[in-house]
């Protein structure tokens, strides 16, 4: 029996890698032609729930609200993360959802992964996504499922017998941007994690553990079906008004093309065959650190 | 602190197998490596040979990993051809030497270290998780302390752990010896210094080329004026789809009279028989989409490098048995004609729709270099220290005879038997030096890897007299002349090589490895018997910044090489011989850049050389 429970909310979201990413000639995403994959941040909640996995053994679900597509970034987040269970939260009435009627979902999810007897000590999630950019979801699950929140996490410690974490929080205050916070809470806890996230394995057996595990993954992810579990509006006995477009009280009204923003600068192509124009170059650059060079 | 029964440093094929061995006898060690993955900072010509000496037992790769070696191992082709040539500029000769290659061997397969090293650490890594052990990746050991009894390691990323014994296989340029004073670094009269390019071929035109089936290797050796006057030779080895071409020098012939180290294997991708046995049909790289609109222009290079991409990969299949035979199987193809049609469509449409020539040329993957020492000048006599037991490369084992080359079947041997030692130590919970060096050592000096450091194996030797019956005496000099007509007889030969053995490598050496038999004789040779070879083509080769630019690095902003004295002769010559052009002179000074450098240690000697912190410098793609 795993001494920690806890579960990953992730989002299936476009490749905006380059090479992979496609267009429209109005500028907007062609979605046809665009790979979808794990988002990135979603990726990152995931490397921090492995740390629970490689550490306290951890049991971990991993969930999603998608269409049936996005079975594939669950399994690239069991690879990530190697997750004993894996949830779809699929169905056409989630269709249209903002960042409270998907908090919705997710929320009735985990608690019904809970109802099983199964008590869940930490949510993690990416502290946004790539194609919504609005970082809501995370927080309003956390709120509906009453659980304390821990925002931009950048690594953590949990005390197992005490019931506690302690994390490292990413804030600005009074106009710094890199003050980190320490902070401790009691368990159950719901934390989104900063991109800046770092797993710390510092010893020969959490390193093997982290290989060990990582190794398991691979294995598990090839045959992920097998850990998945799909589940629709009735099953999982969410209530209509609250899901999809019914249940939400913003909708995107218009998306509006982010200008091309004015050159400032310029760049000029030295070539370095030339010695010429490395010598202008090197003259130029002599020209703006005169006074912050010391001989 | 963590304790652990035994560390082993280095996950090269002596290492991998040291851990393999050890949790085959049920005991618990890890095995820590710098490279991210295993495999990737490893390097060989490379043969991997498998031996049956006439007396005494090595200990072979498939003693160590079983019978699945033959089964699953990646290795690349059986070599099953070994020939050697002499050479004058568009003039050969050539002699077979097939049976010098068979000599003592169950088979020799020629192996890029990449994959099979990372095959070997899976299997490793499976038998030592079973006794607590396993590989710790991406982790670089930075001390070593003895402290009231206990041995504790140091590293740049994990906390301090402590161990029993340690087994150090960390490669020519060993820092356990370094740290520990367990040996002084080697000299340049101890090391080779081998370059190597692996090119690109499908597996059905080196077949064809090389006169091989599937199923064979061919192994060619030079010698000659491609030597550019050095003491050396080069080879070219035949891979699966690939073709590993490499020079191999002795490093105070380099230093006597400086050559930039490509230049040597330039000199053999230059030479006409290895241009033809290296051609390959390859698109000319224009500029595409001139006088387009920028946003055109990439939509057309993206167009292009993805259906180019596409051919070469499908091309790749298709001259291969085991390709086509997958792409049918898969039923993405019906039959190889169709296959073929696919093929010529993309030819075409590259053609007509990217206007993409295509003209005769090689295709280079990958440039590495490293150090390789030459046990019979350096293996050190009492390889450990204390409870720390060196082996293969770290403990200056590699075997040079004439056209001989062998370190990776060496450094499995001492594996097994370091291994042995140390376990044998663990369940008398004795490691002194005494107990476990000293038993160690003398397995090692039993080995008949180490006789033939020690001295000329006779038999060997007739195997050479008697592939160069046809070679005219006055060729080979007055020099050589005596000892040819002493060795042509078969009495008079086993006492001159008893008088040989006397009086030592040391003596014999220099007479032996010289310019003379390295360049001058091979030269006159093919000069006065040799057949002219014309190639049909140019290469385009590669300039050392496209190669660098190939190469795959996580480069660490802090340099892990520093100058000692930016003003010694050493540092001056190593602007020429780096392999990688890592240092250059200004003033009379030598400075570094260490953002190419590949970690060959062609420097160490008089730098304060460490190998880059866990996870940083060069990862290798085909090592």
């Amino acid at each position: 029996m795993a001494s920690l429970r806890v579960a990953v909310i992730v989002k299936m979201e476009p490749d905006f890698s380059e090479g992979n990413v496609s267009y429209n000639s109005d500028g907007t995403l062609n979605r046809a032609e665009t790979k979808n994959i794990l988002g990135p941040h979603s990726a990152i909640a995931c490397r921090a729930a492995f740390y629970t996995k490689v550490i306290y053994g951890a049991e971990i679900y991993v969930a999603t609200m998608g269409p049936p597509i996005a079975d594939s970034a669950l399994q690239q987040a069991q690879l990530i993360s190697n997750a004993d269970n894996l949830y779809l939260f699929s169905d056409r009435i989630f269709a249209g959802a903002d960042t409270l009627a998907t908090a919705e979902v997710l929320k009735t999810g985990i608690n019904m992964i809970q109802e099983q007897g199964k008590k869940v000590d930490i949510v993690f999630s990416g502290h946004r996504a790539s194609d919504g950019e609005t970082g809501q979801t995370g927080p309003q699950t956390a709120w509906k499922l009453g659980y304390t929140f821990l925002g931009n996490v950048i690594s953590y410690y949990v005390d197992i017998e005490n019931r506690k974490i302690r994390a490292k929080r990413l804030i600005s205050l009074q106009g710094f941007y890199d003050i980190i916070e320490e902070v401790e809470a009691l368990l159950p806890v719901f934390i989104t994690v900063d991109p800046l996230y770092k797993a710390n394995y510092d010893t020969i057996t959490q390193r093997l553990a982290f290989m060990k595990h990582r190794k398991e993954a691979s294995k598990k992810a090839q045959d992920y079906k097998q850990y998945l579990n799909v589940l629709n509006a009735q099953q999982l006995g969410v209530d209509p008004k609250l899901v999809g477009l019914p249940g939400s009280p913003t909708i995107v009204y218009k998306v509006e093309k982010i200008p091309k923003a004015k050159p400032t600068r310029r760049a000029t192509m030295v070539d370095g065959s030339d010695r010429g124009q490395i010598v202008e170059l090197a003259t130029k650059i002599n020209q703006v650190l005169s006074g912050a060079v010391v001989e | 602190m963590e304790n652990y029964d035994v560390a082993i440093i280095g996950g090269g094929s002596a290492g991998l197998a040291a851990l393999q061995h050890l949790s085959s006898l049920g005991k618990q060690a890890v095995l820590i490596e710098a490279a991210k993955t295993v495999g990737s900072k490893n390097i060989s010509g490379g043969i991997l040979y498998s031996k049956k000496p006439k007396n005494g037992k090595v200990f072979n790769v498939e003693d160590v990993y079983g019978e699945q070696f033959f089964h699953d191992a990646p290795v690349e082709r059986l070599i099953t051809k070994y020939i050697l040539h002499t050479t004058s500029r568009d003039k050969l000769y050539s002699i077979d030497l097939t049976s010098a290659h068979k000599y003592q061997a169950n088979f020799g397969y020629s192996v890029l270290l990449n994959s099979l090293n990372s095959w070997f650490a899976q299997i490793a890594n499976e038998s030592a998780e079973k006794q607590g052990g396993g590989i710790v990746p991406g982790v670089h050991v930075s001390n070593i302390l003895f402290d009231e009894g206990k041995t504790v390691i140091e590293t740049d990323e994990l906390k301090e752990f402590g161990v029993k014994a340690i087994i150090a296989a960390d490669g020519v340029n060993s820092e356990v010896a370094d740290l520990t004073g367990a040996r002084q670094k080697f000299s340049p009269e101890e090391l080779y210094q081998g370059v190597k390019v692996v090119v690109k071929l499908p597996e059905d035109i080196i077949n064809e080329r090389f006169e091989i089936s599937s199923e064979e290797g061919a192994a060619h050796l030079f010698a000659g004026d491609v030597t550019l006057g050095h003491i050396g030779g080069g080879f070219v080895y035949t891979n699966r789809g690939t073709v590993s071409v490499g020079a191999v020098y002795h490093y105070d012939s380099l230093m006597s009279h400086p050559t930039e180290p490509h230049e040597l294997v330039d000199a053999l991708l230059d030479n006409h028989l290895v241009r033809e046995f290296i051609k390959d049909e390859v698109p000319i790289k224009e500029e595409l989409g001139h006088g387009l609109s920028k946003e055109e222009q990439l939509k057309i290079r993206f167009g292009a490098s993805k259906l180019l991409k596409t051919w070469d990969d499908l091309r790749t299949e298709f001259y291969s048995v085991r390709g086509r035979r997958n792409l049918i199987e898969t039923g993405k193809y019906k039959s190889e004609q169709e296959i073929k049609a696919r093929l010529d469509t993309i030819y075409h449409d590259l053609n007509t729709k990217y206007g993409i020539k295509f003209s005769t040329d090689y295709v280079e993957l990958e440039y590495s270099a490293k150090l390789v020492p030459d046990g019979k000048r350096c293996r050190m006599k009492r390889p450990f220290l204390k409870n720390i037991l060196f082996i293969g490369d770290a403990a200056g084992r590699g075997i040079f005879i004439g056209p001989r080359i062998e370190g990776l079947n060496v450094g499995i041997d001492d594996a097994v038997r370091a291994a042995n030692a140390v376990s044998r130590s663990i369940e008398r919970n004795n490691f002194s030096s005494d107990y476990m060096g000293e038993f160690y050592t003398k397995s090692v000096e039993e080995s008949p890897y180490t006789r033939d450091m020690r001295e000329i194996d006779k038999d060997y030797l007739k195997i050479f007299l008697d592939a160069a019956k046809g070679v005219p005496k006055d060729i080979i000099g007055s020099r050589y002349g005596t000892i040819i007509r002493l060795m042509s007889s078969g009495t008079l030969r086993g006492l001159a090589v008893g008088f040989a053995n006397m009086l030592g490598y040391d003596r014999l050496l220099p007479l032996v490895e010289s310019e003379e038999t390295y360049v001058q004789v091979p030269t006159e040779l093919a000069e006065r018997l040799g057949r002219l070879v014309s190639a049909t083509y140019t290469p385009k080769i590669m300039s050392i910044s496209q190669r660098i630019a190939n190469l795959q690095y996580d480069d660490d902003s802090v340099s892990h090489i520093r100058i000692i004295d930016s003003k010694s002769d050493f540092m001056k010559k190593m602007v020429v011989l780096c392999p990688t052009k890592c240092y250059s002179s200004e003033n009379d000074e030598v400075t570094l850049q260490h953002e190419g450098c590949i970690e060959c240690g062609t420097c160490a000697r008089e730098t304060q050389w460490k190998h880059p912190r866990g996870e940083k410098g060069i990862a290798y793609r085909y090592g």
